[in-house]
């Protein structure tokens, strides 16, 4: 039905390379913390053993094994074992096939570590932290990053030797290094500002004055970590891409006719940003990395931090189901930018629709 | 001169772009032999089909249907296009995207010898690269540690001749050699392509819109219109007694010093 | 008769960034009169393009003036503020169709709106229906099916096309003016007539009382202009009337040019066309004696020592001692 409509056969053609992505990252997020040996009835049993007789450890432990779905059940629900008594492992294509169900159905089974904590109670305190973190610094970053280069690249002069040299130096130092040096410098030197958590020991997160006067403290730093590096990388490109736009021959010739500098500035902008968005969409992933990796180093309660937690325990439940939703939402957000530029930008659309 | 033995020989050669209602033939039932050492003028407004058919001759587009025979075979008999590439060479219209911008002119005649399976020895191929570069009339020391962009359009495409000296193909497909660069480096370029001719024993496929030019330096025209070979003969025969209105058009429109080009005197 | 255009003594350079300079137009002097067309020739790099950018009174930098004037009803555009030129003369007085026409669209912008951008940067209050009328008339004097490409983005126009657009948008504000510079020379023979026809027709119309024309083909100014201008490394090294420039040429630059001109008229013999040897100088240093000695075939051991100034030789102006 898509076949006579160039647009639909167009996002139909773009929406299908992204669900092959997608289903390859799910299965890639499903196997990467299975790949070791550990185990994660094991790991619980180890915990709670010791207080507990034989039967009740047994009992214990094929309620766990039911819950990960780690073993085959019979017709009456019971667990399948081997002529040992040993408890029969479901192969591991059977175990993705559950987790693709449950996932789907939003339900992301209990974290190992915090044990009966589900994994999805865990992402949805999370969460809020994050968004609200990397949305503000990722965007703001974007626009004030483009604007910035775009500006230098038009001025030229003393602001653009100024800012340029900063930008490169800023985007030049990896994000993780630059966590530190604002923590070492505005939290450790300076003592202007906290560094670790998001917000006093002791507070309870609510819609309380206190609470907001503190978290917003305890925002300053890790937004300025991911807000700075995505500025100075974003400008760095905007600068050379709207040298070379004022460098064309369309802009000389405009100039020729009398338009009017604010125009001509417009025509810089707008051709210099599609290929700023294009590259939006190949960097995104990696900015929501370095987001996550700022979270980390300023133990901000977000994504970032369930994650590194998780992965230091080998919590896997929480490992995949965090970043099977980082994957969606980077997955969404650069199907949105794609999109975009196929519309933003006359020579796709022209190509597309088969102009001459 | 032109051998008796044949160079391409065509039957029914056919390309087509696009599917459904925008399917269109860029050439479109060619059929048309070229002899070995012919000098053949492929020539038509923009648009018509004469890049397309070019590259088919390259064996860098494959023809939708109809027959090609390079030397008797089918060009594609060989399973490696470099088998092609090694006796049939490419001059194109712009000279310096035929050049990588990040290395030197000299190094890039060099690396010409890369198409050969054994290559000479240092020495030798240094001086081939002199050699070739004299004979398109560049002191080797002008150029020495030049880059492309450091050198003008008629130069550069001196530099595509001279790789064709150094590659000393059999057969060359020069596609608006000359569109790039002005009337007088012109007259040098074509001077330089009919020395190539005479010391290479090339045969040469030469793609011009300007039909003055193809009746200066070939044997035999052929006008392209819409993807047919609508009329082909010699230049004497194409340019005095036409029989297409398409090449009497292409004649009509060639500013001519002599002649009445668009019925009106210049404004005093 | 008073000229419409004139250019006194006018040097223009470039600075490189290393602190040189590169003089690519050196005393040029010539006047425009009212419905003349005026054709400048010369070999690529001689500096036609750069005393474009002089003509119209716009210099963007790294370009400068160095000396001289460029006058348009006395007054000297050169001495005006960027945004006095681009209000008073730019696209009024003076317009231009540039080389390569081709990129000299913004891609992303439809034809429509370009044009609107134009008349709008010279009358804020035009408004949007009185502008549409007005590109849709003009469009459609050009021969082109107007609401077709006045919808389209430049990518799907033909290069043909194209280069109606370019010149239907340059001479929207009917500048007395136009510096057509190389129209013609990416078009092939037929879509280069057409063209040139439209050129005639502007001129026909009123629309554009003067023009000049560059372009490197002699044989093209045969029909288009009634007088030539020849440059050569930055100096106009000839200025007489069409039929004297081509076919009685006094400087010896001149000949060559003609001679290397390809005037293989079909049906004639072939004459061979001679290239000129060797290369223009470079414009980045301190030039003595005759600039084209080094490739004049009939130079004489005089010429390399002696600054060549125009001189007056049967009525035409040559710049070179020996010529008669
Ligand atoms: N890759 C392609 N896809 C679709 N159409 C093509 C392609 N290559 C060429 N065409 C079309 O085929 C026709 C012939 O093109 P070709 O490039 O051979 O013209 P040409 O005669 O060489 O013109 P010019 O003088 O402008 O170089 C044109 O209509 C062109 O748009
Ligand atoms: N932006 C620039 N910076 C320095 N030199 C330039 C620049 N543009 C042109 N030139 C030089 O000025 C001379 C004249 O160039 P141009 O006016 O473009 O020539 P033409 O239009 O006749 O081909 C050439 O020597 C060229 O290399
Ligand atoms: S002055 Fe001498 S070198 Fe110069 S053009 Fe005249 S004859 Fe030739
Ligand atoms: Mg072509
Ligand atoms: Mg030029």
């Amino acid at each position: 039905m898509f076949a006579n409509h160039p647009t639909l056969r167009y996002i139909a053609g773009r929406a299908g390379w992204y669900a092959l992505t997608f289903f390859v990252a799910v299965a890639i997020n499903f196997w990467l913390p299975r790949l070791g040996d550990a185990n994660p009835v094991d790991t619980l049993m180890s915990k709670v053993s010791g207080s507990l007789d034989a039967k009740s450890a047994r009992d214990k432990e094929e309620s766990y094994l039911k819950e990960f779905g780690l073993v085959d059940l019979d017709e009456q629900g019971r667990i399948v074992r081997d002529a040992d008594g040993v408890p029969v492992r479901t192969s591991i294509l059977s175990q993705f096939i559950r987790y693709v169900g449950m996932s789907v159905r939003g339900d992301f089974g209990s974290s190992i570590v915090q044990y009966p904590r589900p994994v999805a109670d865990i992402i949805t305190t999370a969460l809020p932290w994050t968004l609200a973190l990397q949305i503000p610094a990722l965007i703001l970053g974007w626009f004030i990053g483009n604007s910035l280069g775009a500006l230098a690249a038009y001025r030229r002069g003393v602001f653009d030797r100024v800012l340029y040299p900063m930008a490169l130096l800023v985007s030049a130092i990896p994000s993780f290094c630059f966590g530190i040096l604002l923590v070492y410098v505005f939290g450790i030197q300076l003592e202007w500002l906290p560094t670790l958590g998001g917000y006093d020991d002791g507070m309870n997160p609510g819609l309380t004055w206190a609470f907001v006067q503190s978290a917003s403290q305890y925002y300053v730093l890790p937004f300025f970590s991911i807000f700075l590096l995505v500025v100075g990388g974003q400008a760095i490109g905007m600068r050379s891409m709207c040298i070379y736009e004022l460098g064309t021959d369309y802009v000389r010739y405009a100039k020729l006719l009398g338009v009017r500098e604010s125009m001509i500035v417009r025509y810089m902008f707008r051709n210099a940003m599609l290929p700023q968005l294009t590259g939006l969409a190949l960097t995104l992933g990696g900015m929501v990395g370095g987001a996550l990796i700022a979270e980390m180093i300023f133990s901000y309660p977000g994504l970032g931090l369930s994650m590194l937690t998780a992965i230091q325990s080998l919590d896997y439940p929480v490992i995949t189901g965090c970043t099977l939703l980082v994957t969606i939402c980077v997955l969404i957000a650069n199907f949105t930018v794609d999109i975009l530029i196929g519309f933003l930008d006359p020579r796709i659309r022209a190509a597309r629709e088969g102009g001459h | 001169m032109p051998s008796d033995s044949l160079c391409f020989e065509a039957n029914h050669l056919s390309r087509a772009f696009g599917h459904g209602r925008r399917r269109r033939l860029a050439v479109n039932d060619a059929t048309f032999t070229i002899r070995e050492r012919e000098i053949v003028s492929l020539v038509g407004q923009s648009g018509c089909g004469k890049t397309v058919l070019a590259k088919m001759l390259l064996r860098l587009e494959k023809p939708t249907s109809g027959q090609l025979l390079f030397r008797g075979r089918p060009i594609d008999a060989a399973a490696d296009p470099r088998e092609h590439w090694r006796q049939v060479q490419a001059v194109f219209q712009d000279p310096y995207a035929a050049f990588n911008q990040f290395f030197s002119i000299r190094s890039q005649l060099k690396a010409a010898f890369h198409l050969f399976p054994q290559r000479p020895s240092e020495r030798e191929m240094e001086e081939r690269v002199d050699q070739a570069l004299l004979a398109v009339n560049i002191r080797p020391p002008d150029i020495e540690g030049k880059y492309p962009f450091e050198l003008s359009g008629g130069q550069m495409q001196r530099m595509l001749l001279a790789r064709i000296f150094i590659l000393r193909p059999q057969v060359l497909i020069a596609d608006e050699p000359t569109s790039m660069v002005d009337a007088c480096s012109r007259a040098g370029i074509l001077e330089y392509l009919m020395k190539l001719k005479e010391e290479l024993q090339m045969t040469i496929v030469f793609v011009t819109h300007d039909i003055g030019l193809a009746y200066y330096v070939s044997d035999r025209i052929f006008i392209l219109h819409e993807g047919q070979i609508v009329e082909q003969g010699t230049p004497d025969a194409v340019t005095q007694s036409p029989t297409s209105p398409v090449t009497r058009q292409l004649l009509d429109d060639i500013p001519s010093l002599h002649r009445e080009w668009i019925g009106r005197a210049p404004r005093a | 008769m008073t000229p419409i255009l004139e250019v006194d003594r006018l040097s223009l350079h470039y600075r490189t960034r290393f602190g040189g300079r590169i003089h690519a137009v050196d005393d040029v002097s010539f006047t425009l009169q009212k419905g003349e067309i005026l054709g400048i020739a010369g070999e690529s790099g001689c500096g036609k393009t750069t005393l474009v950018s002089g003509l119209m009174g716009l210099l963007i930098p790294p370009l400068h003036r160095t000396t001289g004037a460029v006058r348009i009803a006395g007054r000297d555009i050169l001495g005006l503020t960027p945004d006095e030129a681009r209000r008073t003369v730019l696209g009024r007085e003076v317009s231009m169709i540039p080389q390569g026409a081709l990129n000299s669209l913004n891609p992303t912008r439809k034809v429509k709106d370009l044009a609107a951008d134009v008349i709008r940067s010279h009358d804020e209050r035009a408004d949007r229906s009185a502008i549409h009328d007005r590109l849709r008339e003009r469009f459609t004097k050009i021969g082109l099916d107007a609401d077709a490409v006045l919808d389209a983005y430049p990518v799907q126009l033909p290069a043909g096309t194209k280069q109606r657009v370019v010149i239907g948008i340059s001479t929207l504000l009917n500048p007395k003016i136009v510096i057509a510079d190389e129209p013609s020379s990416a078009l092939d023979v037929s879509t280069q007539k057409a063209v040139i026809r439209l050129l005639f027709d502007l001129l026909d119309e009123g629309i554009v009382s003067s023009m000049i024309f560059i372009t490197h083909e002699l044989s093209l100014l045969r029909h288009v202009s009634s007088r030539i201008a020849v440059m050569y490394a930055g100096q106009i090294v000839e200025l007489g009337t069409t039929e004297q420039v081509i076919f009685d040429g006094r400087q010896p630059y001149t000949r060559a040019l003609m001679g290397s001109m390809l005037s293989a008229e079909p049906g004639q013999k072939a004459r061979k066309p001679v290239a000129i040897e060797g290369a223009p100088p470079y414009l980045g240093q301190e030039l003595h004696g005759c600039r084209f000695a080094p490739r004049c075939p009939v130079a004489k051991p005089d010429c390399a020592g002696r600054d060549q100034v125009l001189r007056e030789v049967k009525n035409h102006w040559v710049r070179c001692h020996h010529a008669e």
